[in-house]
């Protein structure tokens, strides 16, 4: 069991110290349950590196990472974990060496594979929640239909210049093909045309995060069956119905 | 019957004179989502996400005096 010393403190109703400012959101109930919780991130880039980070802050016990991409030049203007120094490196494990430093109460299973039809329901097997923190529509698809075979909730993102969205799917609401109804050949959205910011991710992450910590917890009001899109842009925040 | 009809992120320069995508477009009664797209010369294949008053909608979707429709790209980045 993940951090045991701090659970050992939260269920004697003391609040350990690096999850002080957490506990006036959550309480103790709520740290303890993410301390118990399991959720698979898939993609480690962009969206998956902020993510993964804020979980391992928030206290999610055990983190299952899958990417088996590696960092890049053209990663390193918004990918959390792409430094000069993990240029070359796969992108999941540099994630859990991050975790590590970042918090000893969560395990981390660093999986440097790319979700496909072959592993889809091996990798996500025995996770509560999973965030599709992925970069091509076709995986976006399988990932939303496996989650919601396996009845487990997935939260989703996507990002392309000032836009983004996020969403949650819950295994008997509609699915990630409300979103994406029309298949493109490419797997690619307007992110070709607009690229992908540093700030954009990092927001839409954010979302995402909270959006794991609110399932977990039932705490606040998820998005289920819900998008929320947002443009810095043009300061448009919208909710729609899925 | 008049809807307005908001245009997101690339879908805009298809109304590049509408502030914030934004347009009034008078439609015949009966007319659909799809009839609205054609009249004010979207490109359909680039038209992802549909909104009628905010829920996700079929192109087939017959439109209503007042109606507030969204056309959304697609997203895919991470």
């Amino acid at each position: 069991m993940a951090g045991k010393d701090s659970l050992a403190l939260l269920e004697r109703g003391e609040i350990p110290p690096r999850y002080q400012r957490n506990s006036g959101t959550i309480g103790i109930a709520g740290q303890i349950r993410l301390l118990q919780a399991r959720v698979a991130v898939v993609g480690a880039g962009g969206l998956g590196g902020n993510v993964i980070e804020l979980l391992a802050r928030q206290g999610v016990g055990f983190i299952r990472i899958i990417d088996g991409d590696r960092f890049e030049p053209h990663n390193l203007n918004r990918q959390l974990f792409a430094t000069h120094h993990t240029l070359g490196m796969n992108k999941a494990l540099v994630a859990a060496a991050r975790v590590a430093e970042v918090n000893s109460d969560v395990q981390t299973h660093a999986i440097p594979e790319m979700l496909a039809e072959h592993n889809a329901e091996t990798l996500l097997d025995g996770m509560e929640v999973v965030v599709d923190a992925l970069d091509s529509i076709a995986c976006r698809l399988l990932l939303s239909q496996t989650a919601q075979k396996l009845k487990i909730p997935l939260v989703h993102a996507a990002i392309a210049g000032f836009t983004g969205q996020v969403g949650t799917i819950l295994p008997d609401g509609p699915g990630l093909d409300k979103v994406y109804p029309t298949n493109i050949p490419s797997g690619k959205g307007i992110e070709t045309l607009l690229g992908t910011p540093g700030p954009t991710p990092a927001l839409a992450a954010a979302i995402q995060t909270q959006e794991v910590v609110k399932i977990l917890t039932g705490i606040g009001q998820t998005l289920a069956g819900k998008l929320f899109y947002f443009d810095i842009g043009l300061n448009i925040y919208e909710i729609l119905l899925l | 019957m008049r809807v307005e009809l908001r245009l997101y992120a690339t879908l805009r320069r298809f109304a590049p004179n509408a502030e914030g995508g934004a347009l009034f477009v008078e439609m015949p009664e009966g007319a659909s989502a799809a009839d609205l797209i054609a009249k004010v010369k979207v490109d359909a294949g680039e038209v992802h996400i549909l909104m009628v008053n905010g829920r996700s909608s079929p192109f087939v979707q017959r439109l209503a005096e007042g109606d507030r429709i969204g056309l959304f790209p697609a997203i895919g980045g991470g």
